[in-house]
């Protein structure tokens, strides 16, 4: 008995000792896998957890939030990044509609790359994090990351105030926390943890989950025909030609 | 969490129009693909109309190619049209001219969430 439990450690402490020298390869085209489209209830996100804002914060957000619903229920949307073709950056690049993301991972980089908007994110592995006030506010900020077993922790920093995740208000001090793993053989989780001593009252967590695509072909995606524009009254109209 | 390019509130879900007339143009671009089609109405008056599509990438997940429309195609295009009453709408489904009828991608058209 003694020698079989002896003999499992060794068994374990040899995986643990390899998964640190050899970390799951994301390699690979990932695309949304999402419940009630066929997925494995098993293999499902948790839940989101609440955002809860700080007061002064959640008060501007909470309206803005009303008048765009009732700006959607009049059919004079307002005014998005998107719409005119700004791209989202991190995190919302991770979860376009149904466009997949492609992984391309080495030793000391992961580079990511969104279909939508053709976005880029870099995930360096071999160095660390900057403090926040060097980073200079941008869509992608900077992002380095580390193998704890066999999740990848992603931190990022320096994403600028008007690139928002679902319009939530952020200051400059946000911090990302990523833990990326597979869940099963074909099958990744991005566990998103957003924290922001500024605007947000305790961090909040949500967690996207892909399938693989194999043999997809990344879809190039250059804006060049939006016919979305934005009216004097910051409403998203579409132009539409007379021949 | 999924994030759309834009709300689809500009288009009327709940009138949907059926066009039936002539491809002038079928764009396969960014951030949408566009059906540009000339009308004709009962009394022989031409009017033009632009039907907005999903993605390419949208599109070939559902079944599209870049080929399936070119200029002079005869096609029969059901529509969300804008609410605005400008001639525009959401392409909810198209018959091609070889009888084939092609969406507006996966769980997309009229019914596709902003957010």
């Amino acid at each position: 008995m003694i020698a079989r439990v002896v003999f499992l450690i060794l068994i374990a402490g040899a995986a643990h000792a390899q998964s640190r020298t050899n970390p799951p390869d994301f390699t690979g085209t990932w695309g949304p896998y999402r419940a009630g489209r066929g997925a494995d209830p098993k293999l499902a996100p948790p839940s989101a957890s609440p955002v809860s804002l700080k007061p002064e914060y959640a008060k501007p957000y909470e309206a803005r939030r009303a008048a765009e619903a009732e700006a959607n229920r009049r059919g004079e949307p307002l005014a998005t990044g998107s719409a005119l073709c700004v791209p989202y950056g991190v995190p919302s690049m991770m979860s376009v509609a149904v466009y997949p993301v492609e992984f391309i991972q080495t030793p000391k980089q992961i580079t990511i790359i969104a279909e939508a908007f053709s976005e880029v994110r870099r995930i360096y592995l071999d160095r660390p994090q900057a403090r926040i006030d060097e980073v200079p506010p941008g869509y992608y900020g900077r992002s380095v990351g580390r193998w704890d077993g066999d999740t990848l922790v992603v931190d990022t920093v320096g994403i600028k105030e008007s690139v928002q995740y679902q319009r939530i208000p952020h200051s400059d001090q946000m911090r990302i926390t990523e833990r990326i793993r597979f869940v099963a053989p074909d099958i990744l989780h991005d566990q998103v943890t957003i924290e922001d001593p500024v605007t947000l009252e305790k961090a909040f967590t949500y967690t996207l989950a892909y399938r693989r695509m194999p043999n997809y072909e990344m879809v190039e995606f250059v804006c060049d025909n939006n016919r979305e524009y934005v009216d004097d009254q910051g409403v998203v109209r579409l132009k539409v030609r007379e021949k | 969490m999924a994030l759309a390019h834009h709300s689809f509130a500009m288009f009327d879900q709940t009138k949907p129009t059926t066009l039936t007339g002539t491809v002038t143009a079928f764009e396969w671009t960014n951030p949408h693909a566009y059906i540009e089609m000339d009308v004709t109405d009962e009394k022989g008056a031409v009017k033009h109309w632009s039907v907005e599509l999903g993605s390419p990438s949208i599109l070939m997940q559902s079944g599209w190619k870049f080929k399936d429309l070119k200029h002079g195609d005869k096609v029969t295009a059901r529509i969300s049209p804008l609410r605005s009453g400008q001639p525009g709408g959401l392409l909810i489904q198209v018959t091609l001219p070889d009888g084939r009828v092609l969406g507006n991608g996966p769980g997309r058209g009229p019914q596709a969430p902003a957010q």
